[in-house]
Formats: C-alpha cells, structure tokens, sequence
C-alpha cells in the first residue's frame, strides 16, 4: 500500500523541529521560569540575555515583550564569506558545518559541550536541535544544520532586528541558488559506479527539498547497474577463497 | 517491481526483434503471410515477454540440447547509433523518441546480454539527463509558471523513469517554496 507521504520529513516539519532550537533574547519585560515538558525554561530578568528555544521567543517578540539576537552566522559579513568558500575556494564541497561547541572548564582548559571529557560508547552525542548553534555565541562563518529555515523565520518576524535584513535577504538566495547547483552536481558522482555523494554540512531543509531527487537517481543508477552487478557478484563468489579482500569493496558499492 | 507496475507491463509488450530458428507452422501471419508456416530465419518483431522465454527455453525437453527457439538481437532503440549519440552528449537525445520506456527496456536487454559497454553508457547518461531534470525541475517548482524557459525540447524528450525524477525534485522545491510563503504568517 502506498504511504501518502514520501519518507522524510516535509519542510513544513522540518521548519518545525527547527522551533525546538535554541536562540538568544534580550527581554524587555520580566518573565518567571516556565516549566515545560523540555525543560524550565530561563527566568527573563531585562536586560540579562537569555537563551529560549525558537517558538517562545517569536511569540515574546511578536508580543513585544522581548527581542531576539541573530546568531553571528547571519551576519551579511559572515554570508558573504560562506558564499565566497562556497563558489571559489571549494566549489564541490557544501561548507563544513561549525566545529563541535566546546566549553571552558574554568581553569583554562576547554572541553566540548554536554559531553563526557572521557567518551564511553552508549553516550548522548548531541545533535541539533539540543547544540546552541543559533544562538549569540555561535561560531560566524559555519551554517548550522537548521540554517535556512532559522534565517527564513527571524527574516519573517524579527526583521527589525536582524541588522541590515534587506541584504541579508539578497546573500541567502544567493547562498541557496548555490548550494541547490551543488546538490544537483553532486549526482553526477554517481556516475563512474559505486561513488557516494558527499553531503557533509548540508541543512535539514535543503534534505527535505532534494531527498525524493538524490534517492530517485541513486535508484537509477542501480536498476541500470544491476544487472552487471549481478553478473559481477556471481564471478565473484566463483573466486571467492583468493578475493576475500574485495569484500569491503563491495560493501561500499551501490546496494 | 510491482505486479501492477504500468511501466513494467509496457514495457513487457515493447516489441523486439528476433529470427526463429526452427519453421513454425500457422505462425505465417507474423511475417503478413498467411496460410503459410513461418520460415526459419524470417525477421520479426515479437512482444519482449514472449521473445525473452523462447530465447531462453530450450527447444527440446531432453537438456542435452540447448538450443533456444529464436535468437533476440537489440532492439533499433539501442542501437550502436544511438547509444554512439548518447556518448557524444546524453542531453541532445530525445530519448522518449527512442522508447517511452528506455531504461526499463535497456536494463531487461542488459540482463540479457551483459553488455558492460552500454552499461556504462546508461548509466553516464542517466547521471547527467538527471542533474539537467533537476534543474528545469527546480525552475519550474520555485516559480509559479510551468513553462520551462528554453527547455522545452529536452522536457519533452524525457523517457518514464526520467519524467517520475522529474515529479520527485519539482514536488521538493515545490514544497519548500510553498513554506517559505508561508513562513510570514
């Protein structure tokens, strides 16, 4: 039977996880900690910042009760110089995503952010939406995983807060025309058989947009494939006691 | 591949050329000659599932004696024409001209033949067809008209598998767009 979904989230829901994210704010009103099913939130004393998940501090800015710091990555600075790494100093990759968060212990020595300084296997490794990597102290220059929906949504309700919007707004359709071309390109990987497509540092968005594409073309490839795989496999197995070492070969083949 | 797959079944009926090998009696309306047994040797075009299992079965119960009832040969639509076309540059065959089903019907002759040559042919001119599909795909789900500017000859020449890509990015960038109109209220 068939899902009336494809698999995958839709940007609606990914625009919606990206609510959980957290982002800096300057309250202009005290506010008590509320406690909610993912955690108290911060007492608002003005003008202390505070960090919020997304969805509360549209709602305070849209009630007038709060204003939102931008993270130092939608700076139009920082834009323009992913834009720059992005078309002239490497023009296959997407940009790396930013460098694990690290926090000071206090006696000089740094280690990374909600993590065991001793990383057992079965730990929590974070991810987002639980990195601060909208927030005020994010690093500029590194496009989080939730990028392009956290600048669409502050660009929509916090526009008077975002310094220099209108530019803003101009640099990430650049940066967005971009990267979709890059997407494209990178199937044509694909090509010489077997090759796998490097999609390190690409937003949950932009998955959304092109996941049914990247998997019908991977698709492609190996039905046309197929049939020599196939044939491939069964001389393999024929000589399988002297090519044993082909077997990590065939693993990262397209299956 | 599903049971009801429409492609699958098209696919099964697009005809291919084949000789018998032996003479077939009452078969002479193949060849436009009836009343006539069918002669060995005589070209015709038969429905690829039919054609696939004579060419496989043997003639003769007894497996001493293997020999098929007709020989499959490639169908025009993958000629050494085309397929030279196609390494030249993949985007300026129409390949719905060829076949509506192109790839289904390469990927069933290739399990036939085991042609490494074609396959790699295939598969540099499905990768590449594809990254421009994306794109007139891309135009056409992030702006409101559906006419593809400057495309229209390469649209048109999309074969089955090509056109569900299509459908796949444009619903993608589709989508997004529509949030992002959203995202104000």
């Amino acid at each position: 039977m068939a899902l009336p979904l494809p698999p995958g989230l839709v940007p609606t829901e990914v625009a919606f996880l990206c609510e959980m994210e957290l982002v800096t704010i300057v309250p202009r009103q005290r506010l008590e900690s509320i406690p909610l099913l993912s955690g108290a939130t911060p007492a608002l004393r003005p003008p202390h910042r505070a960090q919020i998940p997304l969805w509360l501090a549209l709602l305070l800015k849209k009630q007038r009760r709060a204003n939102i710091v931008p993270p130092a990555w939608l700076h139009p600075a920082s834009l323009a110089e992913i834009i720059h790494q992005e078309t002239n100093v490497d023009s296959e990759a997407f940009s790396p995503p930013p460098p694990p968060v690290m926090r000071s212990d206090g006696r000089g020595g740094a280690r990374q952010y909600a993590s065991n300084p001793e990383p057992k296997p079965g730990d929590l490794v974070l991810s987002p939406p639980f990195l601060p990597s909208c927030t005020a102290d994010a690093p500029s220059g590194y496009l989080p995983y939730h990028w392009l929906e956290m600048s669409e949504t502050l660009l929509a309700h916090a526009a008077d807060d975002v310094p220099s919007a209108a530019e803003v707004r101009t640099l990430l359709r650049d940066l967005q025309e971009v990267r979709a071309a890059k997407m494209r390109g990178s199937t044509t990987q694909l090509e010489g058989g077997g090759g796998v497509v490097g999609l390190r540092g690409v937003g949950a968005m932009e998955l959304a947009e092109s996941r049914g594409f990247v998997q019908g073309v991977v698709d492609g490839v190996r039905k046309i494939g197929a049939s020599v795989e196939q044939a491939r496999r069964e001389d393999e197995e024929r000589g399988y006691g002297d090519e044993g070492a082909d077997e990590s070969d065939d693993e990262m083949g397209f299956e | 591949m599903s049971y009801y797959d429409l492609d699958a079944i098209l696919t099964d009926a697009e005809k291919v050329p084949c000789k018998f090998e032996i003479e077939v009696p009452d078969l002479g309306y193949l060849d436009n000659n009836p009343s006539h047994p069918l002669k060995a040797h005589t070209p015709v075009s038969l429905p690829l599932w039919l054609a696939e299992l004579l060419a496989i079965a043997n003639r003769s119960a007894n497996s001493q004696d293997s020999s098929p009832f007709l020989t499959l040969s490639m169908p025009q639509t993958l000629s050494s024409e085309v397929t030279s076309a196609l390494k030249a540059d993949p985007r300026a065959v129409p390949l719905r001209d060829q076949s509506h089903n192109f790839y289904a019907l390469a990927t069933r002759m290739m399990e036939i033949f085991e042609d490494l040559d074609m396959c790699a042919v295939l598969r540099r001119t499905f990768v590449t067809r594809a990254g421009e599909t994306a794109l007139h795909a891309r135009k056409a789900g992030a702006s409101d008209d559906y006419k593809v500017a400057g495309g229209e000859d390469f649209m048109r020449g999309l074969e089955a598998w090509e056109r569900a890509l299509f459908l796949r990015a444009h619903d993608g960038a589709k989508d997004s767009k529509v949030w992002m109109e959203g995202v104000k209220k």
